[in-house]
């Protein structure tokens, strides 16, 4: 039993019955037959959309008669986390922030800057204690990363942006 | 040309010194990403391909068939120090394996593991070489209503072999397929589901949601259960190489596993996780220390390993000829095909020989290569395990940047990302599978496309989809993998009622 699941997570099937929703809804703007073809680009959309729903509400009464969501053997039998553990909230949202800094940082401050930051924000959100130390491997690993990538023509945008706008 | 000439000459391309190279390097950066915890194979691949961006189809498909087998041997390595299987496929190698790394056994786990893996690998690739035209002969009589058949037949399969439960494979699959259908409709021209944004008219590009799924969403995953406990890591110290006793008991399972792995691998359901099952249940009951088994035996590791690499082989044959993905891995392989333009199946053997047997030539060199490489270098392998975690999931996630970034440089790729990195998340913390999802994404248009050609034809005659002798049987084997096992055990447990399978699936 995962003490971190909740017993009844309810939004999971409805997240499933909504995304079938949204392709109903998209599927319907679309047409489900043509002359040529037989079949219009509506048509597997629709099934698609259809198969969500039809899914989704299964998976609710599964919720509903309190199916467990885990592994039956139990996953720390094999992996390295025990799924006994509960949610530790603090570095699950450092690692969230940390993960989106890339949306604010990656245009306007250039890919080692970015990568600086995210590497201090994650090693922090698994234990580290250095975040100089870590701020500093960051940008290394991501400086040499945009040359050594830019030398095999995989363009990473601009080195640093804050000092060419200049 | 007979399949030996051909052969011959695909030894030609792979044996030219840019190709030889690119062996060489995709084994080594193979190992090295794939021994990292957590890292299979498919996300090994996605990771790396940016560093094929400049290179020649033959040459990078060259580098993917040694960073696939590097993978897998890396992989090895990780699931037997660390007990950190990065793919199902591991599971049973990582069981064993650690156990005997616990008892000073590690260097002979894996020893058995690299030579297992070697035998498998070589023996499944010969047989790849001769099935694989075979089948790609037979392909060509299948008509668009065959394939579609074939394509649903696998994607029940799917749902009901990978992950613990049936629904959420299917709800997984069904997710994919959604994913699948969003940008420009291929054949009339129309966007499908995207809302108005132009960034969602190229569709969702398959590698992000790769690189999300798996390690993003496994990072948020394993960061939310909180600090490092020891890591348990079993250095090789003081270990003995495997003894004369060792190999008398590897070598009949190594055969053993080939057997089991390369034929299931073939099949459309496929996958790597069955046969290595299988392997270890049949280890266990012929061994005469069927005692040892779960504290470490050695044919625990033998099989299992041989198993995952002869099935890895397996796993090309209807890549290759059908264009189909079975695991996550031919699926990422899938997607740098169409990247290349490229097209998996009959016509493949016809128009891009070279390439094809370039790629089948280079399984057998790269093969070789990481058997010398690894032997000796093994003890270089275990010292990336000591990268502290903190540092090293960090790490991961400027590789997974570069994958994304790199791309087209795009924020809504970067958004992608995290979003899909959350969904990742969420299906790791309530255990759907992710596999499924990237086999829905690639193979759902392809479906789509014969399913729309097949009603063509029949001008919208449903019943065209099972007029064929060989649509028909697909179909019925898909109908009976869904509706058989829910019925047999809600028969044979009709009055213990309550059971988790008898509400897991909805009769069609």
């Amino acid at each position: 039993m995962s003490a971190g699941v909740s017993p009844r997570p309810w939004w999971v099937p409805g997240g499933v019955i909504a995304f079938g929703g949204i392709m109903l809804y998209g599927a319907a703007q679309l047409g489900q037959s043509d002359a040529h073809s037989g079949v219009g680009p509506g048509l597997f959309v629709t099934i698609i959309g259809i198969a969500l729903v039809v899914l989704g509400v299964a998976l609710g009464v599964q919720v509903a008669r309190g199916v467990a969501f885990t592994s039956p053997e139990g996953e720390g039998e094999y992996g390295e986390v025990d799924d006994e553990d509960r949610t530790h909230r603090g570095p699950l949202l450092l690692a969230i922030a940390s993960l989106a800094a890339p949306l604010v940082l990656m245009q306007a401050a250039g890919f080692p800057v970015t990568a600086a930051v995210v590497f201090a924000g994650v090693a922090r959100a698994f234990g580290s204690r250095r975040p100089v130390v870590d701020i500093l491997t960051g940008a290394v690993l991501g400086a040499v990363a945009w040359f050594f990538f830019n030398w095999l023509g995989v363009n990473l945008g601009p080195f640093l942006p804050l000092l060419s706008e200049r | 040309m007979s399949t030996l000439d051909l052969l011959l000459h695909g030894f030609g391309v792979a044996f030219q010194p840019i190709n030889l190279l690119m062996a060489f390097i995709g084994s080594l950066l193979g190992t090295a990403i794939g021994v990292l915890p957590g890292i299979g194979p498919a996300l090994t691949i996605a990771l790396l391909m940016p560093v094929t961006t400049s290179l020649e189809p033959a040459s990078a498909f060259i580098m993917f068939a040694g960073i696939l087998y590097g993978a897998m041997y890396g992989g090895s390595t990780t699931s037997i120090l660390l007990n950190t299987p990065g793919e199902s496929g591991s599971m049973m190698t990582a069981l064993e394996g650690n156990q005997m790394a616990r008892r000073g056994r590690g260097a002979a786990a894996l020893a058995t593991a690299a030579i297992g893996s070697f035998v498998a690998g070589t023996i499944g690739t010969l047989a790849l070489s001769f099935v694989a035209p075979a089948v790609s002969e037979l392909a060509f009589i299948f008509g668009p209503e065959d394939y579609f058949a074939l394509m649903v037949l696998s994607f029940t399969t799917i749902s009901v072999v990978l992950g613990n439960s049936p629904l959420r494979g299917a709800i997984a699959v069904a997710v994919g397929l959604g994913l699948g259908v969003i940008g420009i409709d291929a054949q009339t021209g129309q966007s499908r589901l995207t809302f108005g944004s132009l960034d969602l008219l190229d569709g969702i590009p398959f590698t992000i949601v790769l690189v999300s799924l798996f390690a993003v969403g496994e990072i948020i995953y394993v960061a939310s259960r909180g600090p490092e406990r020891s890591s348990g890591m079993n250095p090789l110290s003081g270990g003995i190489w495997m003894t004369k006793e060792d190999w008398k008991r590897s070598w009949k399972p190594w055969l053993r596993g080939t057997a089991l792995g390369f034929p299931i691998g073939v099949l459309p359901a496929g996958g790597s996780e069955i046969p290595t099952f299988l392997s270890y249940a049949v280890e266990k009951r012929l061994s005469k220390h069927p005692e040892e088994f779960g504290s470490g035996a050695i044919e625990g590791v033998a099989g299992p390993e041989a198993a995952n690499n002869a099935a890895a082989a397996g796993i090309l044959v209807p890549l290759l000829t059908l264009g189909l993905p079975t695991s996550a891995t031919s699926a990422i392989l899938l997607s740098a095909f169409q990247g290349y333009g490229l097209q998996p199946g009959p016509l493949l053997f016809v128009n891009n020989a070279e390439l094809v047997w370039g790629l089948i030539a280079s399984l057998y060199i790269g093969n070789f290569m990481l058997i010398v490489l690894n032997l000796p270098l093994a003890g270089m392998w275990v010292r990336l395990l000591m990268i502290p975690r903190p540092q090293l999931y960090a790490g991961i996630v400027i590789f997974a940047l570069v994958g994304v970034w790199g791309l087209s440089t795009s924020w809504f790729d970067l958004l992608l990302m995290f979003s899909m990195g959350l969904l990742g998340y969420a299906m790791r913390l309530y255990d759907f599978p992710a596999a499924p999802v990237l086999i829905g994404l690639i193979l759902g248009p392809m479906a789509e496309q014969q399913l729309r050609r097949a009603l063509a034809i029949s001008q919208g005659d449903p019943v065209a989809l099972v007029s064929t002798p060989i649509s028909a049987t697909l179909l019925g084997l898909a109908l009976c993998i869904v509706v058989l096992p829910p019925l047999l055990r809600t028969l044979a447990r009709r009055p213990a009622g309550d059971d988790r399978y008898a509400a897991s699936r909805p009769t069609p």
